[in-house]
């Protein structure tokens, strides 16, 4: 038992040559250290110096201020829970809005609508663009002076209706710019998902008499169970990660203050606390739920 | 919490006034340290301009050339590319490889970076400016924590209501005699019947607002109690406190309805295109209506924020001292210093001058006879003031002013009527406040 046992393992390990073991440390050990480098360590030092006082200069005026940063946020940072309540709107509206219309158009241009090839290419085009380059496009269009504007009728900026400034409106400015590019986003990765589903499965269930939405519940969204694990993480983490185009629209100034924003004005050597780098753990405590969930899906389909 | 605003306005505020009532005296002083320069400062020297727009890259081009023609020595400039964030990334940039000068603001924003040894110490700099240097700019760019200076001041500008000669000539009005806060009011209303905006506001960027609160505060409460406020010696949700925002909250009818959507450049242009009345703003911008055209420039002027509480009258003033550091981490630390120190000088403030800035120098040699009308109106208007204050976000700790007190006042702005629970989230957040260092 024990010597079959072990010519077993010898017999694995002679399946590797020196040059396969070098080969495969490099291709393992090198992103592994990058990986380690640039993402764990960093991380890890964030978490640790969310419980300091630190200007972010000298090493040596690093001091342990216990959950005084927390308590701060928790306590004292209104702005805190308008971000949280901002991050939600924009989860819930990518949840219900933004997310099932990408699927939508996915759906109707996969079955080949007339016209479907110039839908594809104008919902898609804004993928291509970076948030911070759609944040310009839109601030340009919107602004006081802007193309939108001078539509209105209000060419000058002295009657400029508020836009970006009107809180009773911004938010869902906000957020249809945001789903302007995520419409086109999601529709592609449901498209692409959508191309893999057996065309047989759809046309015995019309046989069978099925309607249009029964096939699509009942046939094809359960055939495309990993697509659309990918695409309610995609949300739920672009939901989260929203940063780029609130910055370009409002600057620092946290005039529609979402999380990314706090972390980033309070990290920077402004402050003699860190702050900020604690409102980056309680960002990536809510990131990390999607991910985990995320994570095992793959797995679990990767075992069966 | 430290006082070393305080201690700076104390010092500030009776020698340079006497600075500017003099006219920037002592003219004729010059027997003493002919020009600058030390002469170990060689190589190139990378300079960093503040601005990002025209006008102020002109200038900055023009610092560089001049400097190139009389030393020799090659500056590179660039501009900062956004200034918002070259401001608030500053520590980051002084940290990296940044360019050996760069053109800044005194108080708090540089004294906080000279305690974490990001800038050259500049002392022997302003020593060989000598004379040439008022005293009161001295005091201004000295750091309280070690007495040193970090910053070789160049120009500074007051913060007052600024408005169009012929505009307010046009609508029979006229704001050089604002007597008192109805008066003020009055000339608001009249503004806006005539279908301009009373009181341009434009927020977007967070601080502009804050000139306004300020002005009020001093004008209500006096200087001491501002700067009491803004190191912590006073409460935001003392009742002196909430007067001040429901005094603002009266400006809002007068203000046009998209403050939160415009910055202070929007601001500038709704006075360069007669859309607007008075505009309480800093002056610095004054080239940019030069650069448009010398009528544009000729109609421009500037008078004080009117007198509220006649305890306190108009006593008291935002002029910020802008100039230029030494980054420690350049590659050429000393050609650094040199350059800013040539920068303070005689020579390096007519060259600024020459490419159209129009501000105001903190330099003894330039005498007010070389002024212009609308420089010895601004130079009146702080010299009408006893104490000056160097502008809120460097009066007050930068965790504070940035992140606290700019969010707070756009809220206010928003919902006027919620001035309680402003104060209240402003006053919990200071106290969250850690020590500094």
């Amino acid at each position: 038992m024990t010597t079959t046992a072990a010519s077993k393992k010898a017999r694995r390990r002679r399946a590797f040559t020196k040059g396969d073991r070098f080969t495969l440390s490099m291709f393992v050990g090198i992103p592994a250290f990058l990986h380690i480098t640039w993402v764990w360590i960093p991380a890890l030092a964030t978490i640790a110096l969310s419980f300091t006082y630190w200007n972010g200069v000298s090493l040596s005026d690093i001091k342990w201020a216990g959950l005084a940063n927390y308590d701060t946020i928790f306590t004292a940072s209104p702005q805190f829970y308008d971000a949280l309540r901002n991050n939600t709107y924009w989860l819930l509206w990518f949840t219900f809005i933004a997310t099932p219309l990408g699927v939508l158009l996915a759906y109707q241009i996969d079955r080949k609508i007339r016209g479907h090839k110039i839908y594809e290419s104008v919902y898609y085009i804004p993928v291509v663009l970076s948030l911070a380059v759609i944040g310009i496009i839109w601030r340009f269009m919107l602004g006081p002076a802007g193309l939108v504007q001078v539509m209105l009728g209000y060419p000058g900026i002295e009657d400029a209706i508020p836009i970006f400034g009107n809180y009773d409106i911004n938010t869902y400015v906000i957020l249809g710019i945001a789903s302007w590019r995520h419409i086109g986003y999601i529709m592609l990765l449901y498209l692409a998902g959508l191309k893999s589903v057996d065309p047989s499965l759809r046309e015995a269930a019309a046989i069978d008499g099925a309607t249009e939405w029964q096939t699509f519940r009942k046939i094809v969204l359960p055939s495309m169970k990993p697509v659309n694990t990918i695409i309610i993480v995609i949300t739920v983490i672009e939901s989260l990660r929203a940063f780029d185009l609130i910055y370009i629209i409002y600057g620092t100034s946290t005039g529609w203050p979402i999380l990314g924003m706090l972390v980033f004005v309070n990290i920077y050597g402004q402050a003699a606390s860190m702050l900020g780098a604690a409102y980056a753990v309680i960002l990536f405590l809510l990131s990390i739920i999607p991910i985990v969930f995320y994570l095992r899906t793959v797995f679990r389909d990767d075992v069966s | 919490m430290s006082n070393e605003v305080m201690e700076n306005g104390v010092s500030r505020r009776t020698v340079l006034k006497g600075a500017a009532l003099g006219g920037i005296g002592l003219v004729g002083g010059g027997t003493l340290l002919s020009s600058c320069g030390s002469d170990k400062a060689t190589g190139p020297v990378k300079f960093t301009a503040r601005t990002n727009d025209e006008t102020g890259l002109k200038i900055a081009q023009a610092l560089a050339d001049a400097y190139k023609a009389e030393t020799g020595i090659d500056v590179t400039m660039q501009g900062s590319g956004d200034t918002n964030a070259f401001q608030d990334g500053i520590s980051q940039y002084l940290q990296g490889t940044p360019d050996d000068a760069f053109q800044w603001m005194a108080g708090f924003r540089t004294n906080f970076r000279a305690d974490q040894g990001l800038l050259v110490d500049l002392s022997e700099n302003i020593k060989n400016l000598g004379d040439q240097m008022p005293e009161g700019f001295v005091s201004g760019a000295t750091n309280p924590a070690d007495g040193k200076q970090y910053i070789i001041p160049t120009t500074w500008y007051p913060w007052g209501l600024h408005y169009r000669k012929s505009t307010m000539k046009e609508l029979g009005l006229d704001p050089e005699n604002i007597a008192t806060w109805d008066d003020f009011m009055k000339l608001l209303e009249g503004t806006q019947k005539k279908g301009l905006i009373g009181y341009a506001m434009g927020d977007k960027g967070g601080w502009e607002a804050m000139g306004t609160f300020s002005i009020l505060n001093v004008r209500i409460n006096g200087y001491d109690y501002h700067i009491d406020l803004l190191n912590g010696r006073q409460k935001w949700t003392d009742q002196k406190t909430i007067d001040v925002f429901n005094q603002f909250a009266t400006l809002i009818p007068y203000m046009n309805k998209n403050f939160l959507d415009i910055s202070w450049d929007g601001m500038r242009d709704l006075l360069l295109q007669k859309k607007c009345g008075a505009m309480m703003m800093g002056s610095w911008w004054a080239n940019d209506f030069l650069a448009q055209s010398q009528e544009d420039y000729d109609d421009l002027w500037i008078v004080p924020f009117p007198e509220i509480n006649p305890e306190f009258g108009r006593d008291s003033i935002d002029a910020p001292v802008d100039g230029v550091c030494a980054a420690a981490n350049g590659a050429n630390p000393a050609g650094g210093a040199a350059f800013a120190e040539w920068c303070g000088s005689e020579a390096g403030m007519l060259a600024a001058q020459g490419a159209g800035d129009t501000s105001l120098y903190a330099n003894t040699r330039l005498d007010t006879s070389g002024y212009d009308a609308f420089n010895k109106q601004k130079l009146a208007v702080i010299g009408e003031a006893k104490n000056v204050m160097n502008f809120l976000d460097r009066d007050c700790r930068n965790d504070f002013a940035g992140t606290i007190v700019g969010p707070a006042i756009q809220n206010f702005l928003k919902n006027p009527k919620d001035v309680n629970g402003i104060v209240d989230g402003m006053q919990e957040a200071w106290d969250a406040l850690p020590p500094l260092s």
